[in-house]
């Protein structure tokens, strides 16, 4: 196994190992403030884990929000029904956007780049407009109120801590399944990114990699979005509007986008800082342009990735060893 | 009969604001390759510029359209040169800073005038009263600036050296610079008038919608709608695409109603794209 | 390896090598004709030129049977099996491979990454060949001196290395039939005789027949047995190198030998 390999499955991982504080986080602490920033986190954590997934393809997906929604919505309608069990909840709010995505990958993973993206942002539009219009499903533009808290066991988990628990449960989950995708998957993605007719000219069959990408990402999504329902106790159209992606944006690119270190990082940051400035909300938005500009035209890395560099370049250097080593981003 | 007709003036009408829009938008991408995220927030800048003109500084309404777009294509053209330049070409790193910058754009419009929607009236008031339909004299202005600003960009991009210039650099940009075509103020020049076409719209609708920051956002996906459909990079084809959008949403909207309508425009614009990749007109100017 | 060796690992080899059949293939671009009625093949273990000058179609020609283009009319055949309109993926997963005429590798990752790739992806090879022998790439990559880079980014090679190792890594996808795209190209003149070794390695070990589209005269005299002449998309002459290098129809085609590609070209 080549050293980057290597270094970045490490990285990975104990960004995942990581995530076991949220899990455990709520039942060290019961001071409010922290456990709205861990939930928030958690639920930040997932959505920019499903982006994180189709970047390693070299796409950005705009369609998180919306398969969120799917999960979220399909969540609460079987939760609603009675169903409850946080197994059942969170295997339904992975499964029915993951199905949603075959077809949908279908019509869209044919496009490259920038066409992608229209078609996606244009999705999200559309599956808002689907809410408004299915009101006897999903409640239209009122949502679903009162959705009854998962349960695991016979325990109801409504409690406030309970709640924070699972939803750093369900972040932990989407992560491992982000971590396990894109590790196994690796070299193929890595390599339809960089060369896709040098990767068909070997042999694979990029159309099923991609489609394989865009179902994982969906399904992740849709575990953040079951989080987000969760977590409110309702689902309604304004949270997963198509301007929200920005948000998970930000999280992956001031991050860094090529590390699920990244994701993490990024989703901590901006959130914290939108949080230290809730009194002056719209600022917020703002500050994640800002930073997201810095790091566009100065530190194309993110703050992982640049962190990276430093640490290689340190390394190579202090090895006597002129030449920066290799890196895979 | 009166709804057809109504319903038609109507989707002219939007059909003009949208090919404002889309124009500028196109122009960039065609021949630039920038995606530009930040094109609503143009739109809402020209909205906000003719507000302060009218309101604080109390010019008439058709000066301060004027500056606002002046204003608004100045930015732009000031943006591009810092910001955008650099990444001419680069769809993903241009898409995410512009995205950055109508984010910073709308903060520091939410900051200034805040975030609810402030009093923007246009001047004109009444409408035209023909056969059992209404036109508002607001709509048939709006249409007539738009129709002329169309045709004045027009003549630029097809009929001054400027314009052939420019479609030059679009085609083949080495090939343009070993005529000695000097690509410096070129982009940003583009990058400006693209801008101020969608200053001017905001100047000119938001004082019949509503003036808020984010009044901006819907701009965006129509521009994409009608730029897919058109054909990416082909002015023509946004024109074209503007008015068949506009029209289908006016129809939709009287005879199906909001959200139905919009539902029906976008499943067509997917289907289209899926079948006919390159739009209406549309040519592989840049690779996507 | 011994003579008798190789002869008859060659034999061994060459009982599995299909015979690729090209029939009536036409090429459209819109209003362009690129060729027309195109036929010829190459027997199991053959290896057949293709020279022509810029234009003439080559490139295209390659493109289509490896199917990264589609047919317009016409048929290919490898053995039995018709391949005319199986996808690019496909047709390499069984057995077809070709490499570019630029450089064509990963070229962000090391070139042992890029060895690890090749193997991984060639490993999806349709057919028993997936158990076959050893292919040789270590003693390959020495040869080429490509050994003591390893763990260096592809694009920090020199070009003629760059090269050697995308076709390396063609190798590894186990084919029996080979499509070479001007593989001198950008090769100093001493490099060149790499392209040979490289050709009878594959033929050795895997047995492949080899399509080699080139513009080195020399290299194609020494390695082609029969050669195909196209100009503007027509089969003007076939036959041995010799012979039909000194046809005049053949040298009025190109008006004088045909300038060497650029190695500055991206």
């Amino acid at each position: 196994m080549t050293a980057d390999r290597h270094r970045d499955i490490k990285l990975d991982s104990w960004s995942v190992v990581s995530l076991l504080s949220l899990v455990v986080l709520p039942l060290v602490t019961t001071n409010p403030i922290v456990n709205s920033l861990a939930y928030q986190v958690a639920i930040g954590i997932s959505a920019a884990m499903a982006i994180y997934i189709m970047l390693r393809l070299g796409l950005l997906s705009f369609m998180v929000p919306a398969f969120m929604a799917v999960g979220g919505y399909a969540g609460a309608i079987l939760a609603k029904a009675g169903a409850t069990n946080l197994l059942l909840l969170m295997l339904v709010a992975f499964i029915v956007p993951a199905l949603a995505a075959i077809p949908l990958g279908a019509l869209v993973l044919r496009l490259k780049g920038i066409y992608f993206i229209f078609v996606t942002f244009l999705f999200n539009e559309m599956l808002q407009l689907i809410l408004f219009e299915t009101p006897s499903l999903t409640g239209g533009s009122n949502g679903i109120s009162a959705v009854p808290p998962a349960s695991f066991l016979g325990w109801s988990l409504d409690t406030p801590k309970a709640l924070v628990l699972v939803t750093g449960l369900v972040c932990l989950i989407a992560s491992v399944t982000t971590l396990m995708v894109t590790q196994y998957f690796r070299a193929e993605f890595t390599s339809i990114e960089e060369n896709e007719t040098l990767t068909e000219s070997l042999g694979v069959a990029v159309w099923k990699y991609r489609t394989i990408g865009f179902v994982a990402s969906s399904g992740v999504a849709g575990l953040a979005g079951f989080a987000l329902v969760n977590m409110l106790s309702t689902a309604h159209p304004s949270s997963f509007a198509s301007w929200s992606v920005n948000s998970y944006i930000a999280y992956a690119f001031v991050g860094g986008r090529g590390t699920m270190l990244g994701m993490v990082v990024g989703s901590l940051l901006l959130i914290a800082m939108t949080n230290e400035f809730a009194a002056y909300a719209q600022l917020s938005v703002g500050l994640y342009g800002i930073l997201l500009l810095v790091v566009m035209m100065a530190l194309p890395g993110g703050i992982v990735g640049t962190c990276i560099d430093y640490f290689e370049n340190f390394k190579a250097r202090s090895a006597g060893n002129l030449k920066p080593a290799t890196n895979e981003r | 009969m009166e709804s057809v007709i109504s319903a038609g003036v109507i989707g002219l009408s939007l059909g003009t604001q949208y090919a404002l829009i889309s124009i500028g938008f196109t122009l960039i991408f065609g021949i630039m390759g920038v995606v530009n995220f930040a094109h609503g927030g143009f739109y809402i800048l020209g909205g906000y510029f003719a507000f302060t003109l009218t309101h604080t500084f109390g010019l008439p309404f058709s000066v301060a359209l004027i500056l606002a777009a002046l204003a608004t294509g100045a930015v732009g053209c000031l943006i591009e040169i810092v910001f955008v330049e650099k990444y001419v070409a680069d769809h993903l790193a241009t898409m995410l800073i512009t995205l950055a910058i109508y984010q910073i754009m709308i903060t520091g419009i939410t900051l200034l005038y805040g975030a609810e929607p402030v009093q923007f009236r246009f001047p004109v008031k009444g409408s035209f009263h023909g056969s059992g339909f209404y036109i508002p004299y607001a709509s048939m202005i709006v249409s007539g600036v738009c129709a002329v600003a169309i045709i004045a960009v027009y003549y630029l991009v097809y009929k001054t050296r400027y314009g052939i210039a420019l479609r030059a650099m679009a085609d083949d940009g080495q090939v343009a610079r070993a005529q000695g075509i000097a690509p410096v103020m070129m982009f940003p020049l583009a990058f400006g008038i693209a801008t101020a076409l969608a200053g001017l719209t905001g100047a000119l609708v938001t004082p019949i919608l509503a003036l808020e920051p984010t009044g901006g956002e819907a701009v965006l996906g129509k521009a994409f709608i009608i730029v897919i459909l058109g054909g990416l990079g082909s002015i023509t084809g946004a024109m074209i695409s503007a008015f068949v959008v506009g029209l289908i949403e006016a129809y939709t909207s009287v005879y199906l109603g909001g959200s139905r309508g919009a539902l029906a425009l976008l499943a067509l614009v997917v289907l289209i794209l899926l079948v006919r990749p390159q739009g209406i007109l549309g040519t592989v100017a840049r690779r996507a | 390896m011994s003579f008798i060796h190789r002869s008859l690992s060659k034999a061994v080899a060459d009982l599995g090598a299909p015979r690729l059949r090209v029939e009536g293939a036409s090429k459209r671009f819109g209003g362009l004709m690129v060729f027309d009625g195109l036929s010829f093949d190459i027997p199991p273990g053959g290896v057949l030129g293709v020279i022509g000058p810029n234009g003439a179609g080559k490139t295209t020609l390659i493109n289509v049977i490896c199917g990264m283009l589609s047919l317009t009319a016409g048929s290919i055949h490898m053995g039995d099996r018709d391949i005319t309109s199986k996808p690019f993926h496909v047709v390499s997963r069984l057995g077809l491979a070709r490499s570019f005429q630029q450089t064509n590798t990963y070229s962000r990752v090391s070139v042992e990454e890029n060895l690890y790739r090749a193997q991984r992806f060639g490993a999806q090879r349709i057919g028993a060949a997936n158990k076959g022998p050893d292919l040789g790439i270590a003693g390959l990559l020495e040869a080429f001196g490509l050994s003591g880079h390893l763990q260096e980014r592809s694009d920090k090679l020199p070009y003629g290395l760059q090269k050697m190792l995308g076709l390396v890594m063609v190798l590894a996808t186990r084919p029996r039939i080979l499509l070479l795209d001007e593989p001198a190209a950008g090769l100093e003149r001493r490099e060149r005789t790499q392209v040979d070794r490289f050709v009878e390695h594959a033929q050795t070990i895997l047995g492949c027949s080899v399509l080699i589209v080139e513009h080195d005269m020399d290299l194609v005299r020494r390695l082609c047995p029969r050669i195909m002449v196209l100009d503007a998309g027509r089969l003007i002459a076939e036959g041995a190198p010799d012979e039909v290098l000194a046809r005049q129809d053949v040298i009025d085609a190109y008006l004088g030998p045909s300038e060497e590609p650029n190695h500055a070209e991206p």
